[in-house]
């Protein structure tokens, strides 16, 4: 039986473009398009014009934000002076331990460019993996993957044995 | 010429620059002022307003639900507005003629019912007191009872040209409550978006975070109210149904609506159901059970039915929800008794969140930096 689909003319195209992008970012990647659009309705968008802060380090995190286009500039402070640790582009995304836990935000985020960001609420974000076991396991497990590859590139820095050290 | 005394004049005027501006606590009470004075002064057109976004916060898991699906926005808007449209004509259609049948009923019995009515009361009464004689000094006579009703019933004459403007006004809300609802779900977002466009961003997840709390409590309020209306309705209906009184379809209507008003709600739900058992039965025992089944429902509403639909998402204190409902209703009437537990809750959700904010930073201002071990290259 072919597959029922609404008329063309009722489709919002933008959100179209939103959910194949959202399809695209890698802690959303493997869901279905049903699971995406659930998504979607729970994201607010915010522009940011060259170098206006996102958030700064050591602010309370609440939110996960995807990068929708331009490019956001990751710093750390360490003795005062500041470091850039990464640049993020269109697909990335960045505050993802605000999904996990409470603590504190562990790098100052800014916007490199002209940049459009899509936000996600901790709290709608819990609603919607308590309501929706499936969405919970996929996007943990990409959550996953991306915490492992930053244990390793803190490893391979030294940083998690030095931890291990002066945990013990 | 010292350091100190370079640095004196330029001191003083910022200290006089900080006497001159006003401290945003003051802006903050100033605000609220006039934001209390103009909400009095366009009374009305606030409360249609209110009801309008209640409405709207009803409907709008359906919308949601649409927009998952890649629908547009107005066209989601219209089609449930058509759908609610034809639901509500199917449910006239074949809910009203067993409606109107209790109702003509009711109306055919009118010309009678006050002295069915003082029947009734005077076998209740009698029975009462031949169980129990000492009971007879509690209770009125018919003529007391007359004088009671007349007293009662020239108050309410002389209120009659308030309230035929009244009604005026209420087919007027009826009309504009769906209209405003309908604008406040199709341009929601875009009212949304346009403050998330004009605020600094520093304040954007804080503000995003205020609004998603409010939009999760207030709308789980209000989805569990009405949902938590049409099941208490039903229970009232059926149960009425086997306990054989009348017009159980009519008054189980009846519950479900006053449902909604905290309290005094039920209260008067079990009152109407009374005063129809009395006339129906004329006697006591009966009408204990109809009160002790009012009693059950109310008790099984509150400890099972409300917990899990409502969820206790209000988070108020009930010091506080029973003096938000009282202040409420003195304001507004039922209306107010009605939306004053969202209000009230927003605007602790709002302050809890903004205090939280800022003891957050006077904390993390007070205390030495922590010397956390970051091992995340880039995670924030």
């Amino acid at each position: 039986m072919a597959k029922w689909r609404w008329p063309k003319q009722i489709i919002d195209d933008k959100q179209v473009q939103r959910l194949r992008f959202l399809g695209s970012v890698p802690l959303f990647a493997g869901l279905s398009q049903k699971q995406l659009g659930k998504l979607l309705v729970k994201l607010f968008e915010k522009e940011y014009s060259v170098g206006e802060t996102v958030f700064l380090q050591g602010d309370p995190g609440k939110a996960l934000f995807i990068v929708l286009s331009g490019k956001i500039l990751i710093m750390r402070s360490r003795n005062a002076a500041e470091e850039q640790v990464a640049a993020l582009d269109r697909g990335s995304y960045f505050g993802e331990l605000a999904l996990i836990d409470d603590q504190p935000r562990s790098a100052s985020a800014r916007a490199g460019e002209p940049s459009v960001l899509l936000i996600l609420y901790k709290s709608d974000f819990d609603d919607l993996i308590e309501g929706h076991r499936a969405i919970a396991i996929k996007v943990m497990a990409n959550l996953l993957k991306a915490l492992a590859g930053y244990v390793r590139v803190a490893q391979s820095r030294g940083g998690l044995r030095n931890v291990a050290l002066t945990d013990d | 010429m010292t350091e100190n005394d370079l640095l004196e004049p330029q001191s003083e005027a910022n200290r006089r620059g900080r006497l001159l501006t006003p401290p945003p606590s003051f802006i903050w009470a100033l605000g609220s002022v006039l934001a209390a004075v103009l909400v009095y002064v366009l009374h009305d057109l606030v409360l249609i307003l209110l009801l309008a976004a209640t409405l709207a916060y009803l409907i709008n898991p359906i919308i949601k639900l649409a927009e998952s699906a890649l629908i547009k926005r107005e066209v989601a808007v219209g089609m449930t507005y058509v759908g609610i449209a034809l639901s509500f004509f199917a449910l006239t259609y074949f809910l009203f003629p067993l409606l109107r049948g209790e109702l003509d009923a009711l109306s055919s019995n009118a010309p009678s019912f006050n002295d069915r009515f003082d029947e009734a009361i005077d076998a209740v009464q009698n029975e009462i007191v031949a169980r129990y004689p000492g009971a007879n000094r509690w209770f009125a006579t018919r003529e007391v009872r007359y004088e009671k009703l007349n007293v009662f019933l020239d108050q309410q004459i002389m209120n009659i040209p308030a309230l035929s403007s009244r009604l005026a006004s209420m087919v007027l809300a009826g009309v504009l409550i769906p209209l405003f609802a309908y604008f406040f779900l199709r341009d929601s977002r875009k009212m949304i978006q346009f403050v998330l466009d004009h605020l600094a961003a520093k304040h954007i997840e804080t503000s995003v975070a205020v609004w998603c709390e409010i939009n999760r409590i207030v709308g789980g309020y209000l989805h569990g109210l009405a949902i938590d209306s049409v099941l208490v309705g039903a229970l009232a209906g059926l149960g009425l149904w086997i306990l054989g009184v009348n017009y159980p379809l009519l008054l189980g209507v009846l519950t479900a609506l006053l449902n909604v008003v905290p309290y005094l709600g039920p209260i008067l739900g079990a009152l109407a159901t009374t005063i129809v058992a009395i006339i129906q039965f004329k006697s006591l025992a009966p009408l204990v059970k109809v009160l002790a089944f009012y009693f059950a429902l109310k008790l099984v509403n509150f400890v099972v039915i409300q917990p899990k639909i409502v969820g206790g998402e209000q988070n108020l204190h009930p010091v506080l929800f029973i003096a938000s409902v009282i202040a409420g209703g003195h304001i507004m009437g039922v209306i107010g008794m009605v939306i004053a537990v969202p209000i009230v809750t927003i605007l602790q959700e709002s302050v809890r969140l903004l205090l939280e904010r800022r003891r957050y930073f006077a904390q993390r201002a007070a205390s030495s930096p922590a010397a956390g071990i970051q091992i995340q290259p880039y995670v924030c």
